[in-house]
């Protein structure tokens, strides 16, 4: 029974902290909660900036535990034809965010007279996460678009709203399998030749390998990848089968 | 009882479950701060880790609050960032309100008020609040277990006793700015250099009286090298001078 010291106007006094269970039930069982608020419905999301273009990509696979429930549903939220969000983590929470948000884009819309632009949505996105601190909403966040002078721009988010804008993110379950791939093969920081710049076709075909890879070793990407492509033309979405195992 | 998992029930270091904990620890970073005759220099790594996974190596840890005050970052990074931002805001409306710029004691009381009112809600935040007003230089630590301490010289975060050791060795309050800079940026070489939580970049600002000036952002990797060469080629040097036997390679 864990308990705080602490001083009281009155004196020292001691607090005691809540407990799942008593000291003498065995370990497995102290550890296991009853019941846990979140589920993970896995998926991987990636998001890549370019000169004057922004590639956002998600596998379509929800899954939970290790069932499939749906080989065909999309992480990607277009905002504007200027800024496209994808999440991964617990559908539920990710469902909510996506509304918000939406709402949020009507409410500038109405109030400013005008559509709000990816440097403001990636802040709105991460006030909004970091309203829920003390119950975090488990979503996995990268957005992607264009920023005011038209350049490609990413940003990558934690689940409590901590965000850097970066050259390109990866989030969910197949993170740690993507990430090292793009940083050898967008950032060119893993080897010492000279770095050429990607055009938007390069890219896709970048995403497309990346999402293969981590196909292969992660159990919950896989079924198929939206890919959007964001140009000052607006938002062209892509979609690519993968293997369903 | 089972010594494994008193450790593990005790001696937590995970985000949010050390919280309950007698015994807290650092999470990644090393941050440091110190006064000096010419103002103040902020140095710090940018490495952010989520347990053993590096999420990034270019995070911004000293965050510009105003042109003339500058917070760091160490704990959690959603918590620091937040509500130094929010402090901006504050700082600013103190400015419309009072029509002179507010002082750094009053800018880091306000940010503990904040953090005090959060208190056992399991916060992460280890900042010091750096800046120059009409008293001069002043550096204030504020931390979300509630400590405000002004002072001369802090370092936070995993890699600071390492930080402190590089620090407390070539501190003089006489020295020159370029001097200042230079023990900034090794006392964070050497924190990402031992510190497995610390690495990236080095970023060093000075907080002059007209304002803030970021006077350094490099590559740890690159001014290890640099260190390197320099400490050998002092080496090579002494050794030639002694008279040149065959002795241990470089």
């Amino acid at each position: 029974m864990a308990q705080l010291p602490m001083w009281t106007s009155e004196g020292p006094a001691l607090v005691k902290t809540m407990e799942v269970e008593s000291e003498s039930v065995s370990n497995a069982a102290m550890q296991a909660p009853r019941w846990s608020p979140y589920d993970f419905n896995g998926g991987t999301t990636i998001a890549i900036a370019g000169e004057d273009f922004c590639v956002v990509a998600g596998d379509t696979r929800l899954s939970t535990g290790y069932s499939i429930l749906s080989r065909n549903v999309s992480k990607l939220l277009k905002l504007s034809d200027q800024t496209v969000l994808a999440s991964a983590g617990c559908l539920a929470d990710i469902t909510q965010l996506h509304q918000r948000l939406q709402a949020h884009m009507q409410f500038y819309r109405q109030r400013h007279g005008g559509i709000m632009g990816t440097t403001s949505m990636a802040q709105l996105l991460s006030n909004t996460l970091y309203g829920r601190r003390f119950f975090p909403c488990y979503a996995f966040n990268v957005l992607g678009g264009l920023d005011a002078e038209g350049k490609g721009a990413v940003y990558s988010y934690d689940a409590i709203g901590s965000f850097e804008r970066v050259p390109y993110s990866a989030s969910g379950s197949g993170q740690s399998l993507m990430i090292p791939l793009l940083d050898n093969l967008v950032q060119f920081k893993t080897r010492t030749d000279p770095k050429p710049v990607l055009a938007a076709t390069d890219v896709v075909s970048l995403v497309k390998d990346a999402f293969i890879t981590a196909g292969e070793r992660d159990i919950y990407t896989g079924d198929q990848i939206e890919i959007a492509v964001i140009t000052s033309e607006g938002v062209a979405v892509e979609v690519f089968a993968l293997k369903a195992d | 009882a089972d010594p494994a998992t008193f450790c593990r029930t005790n001696f937590s270091t995970a985000y949010h479950k050390d919280n309950n904990q007698e015994l807290k620890f650092n999470k990644g970073t090393t941050t440091l701060a110190f006064k000096f005759d010419h103002g103040i220099i902020v140095a710090v790594d940018s490495r952010s880790t989520m347990g053993s996974y590096i999420g990034s190596q270019t995070v911004k840890k000293v965050i510009e609050i105003n042109p003339y005050l500058l917070g760091t970052m160490a704990g959690g990074a959603a918590d620091c960032s937040y509500w130094e931002r929010r402090l901006g805001m504050q700082c600013r409306l103190y400015e419309l309100r009072n029509k002179e710029r507010i002082s750094v004691a009053a800018a880091s009381r306000l940010l503990w008020n904040t953090v005090t009112s959060y208190r056992g809600y399991g916060l992460s935040m280890g900042t010091m609040v750096a800046g120059w007003d009409k008293t001069g230089p002043q550096l204030y630590y504020v931390d979300s277990d509630g400590s405000r301490l002004g002072g001369n010289l802090f370092s936070v975060g995993s890699g600071s006793t390492y930080a402190y050791g590089i620090l407390d060795t070539g501190y003089r309050a006489d020295m020159t700015p370029e001097e200042a800079i230079e023990l900034g940026k090794r006392a964070i070489y050497h924190a990402t250099h031992r510190d497995a939580y610390s690495g990236g970049t080095c970023n060093v600002y000075h907080v002059q009286e007209q304002g803030w000036v970021k006077v350094f952002a490099g590559d740890v990797n690159d001014m290890h090298y640099a260190y390197a060469a320099e400490r050998d080629a002092d080496t090579a040097a002494r050794r030639a001078a002694a008279g040149g036997e065959e002795k241990m390679e470089l």
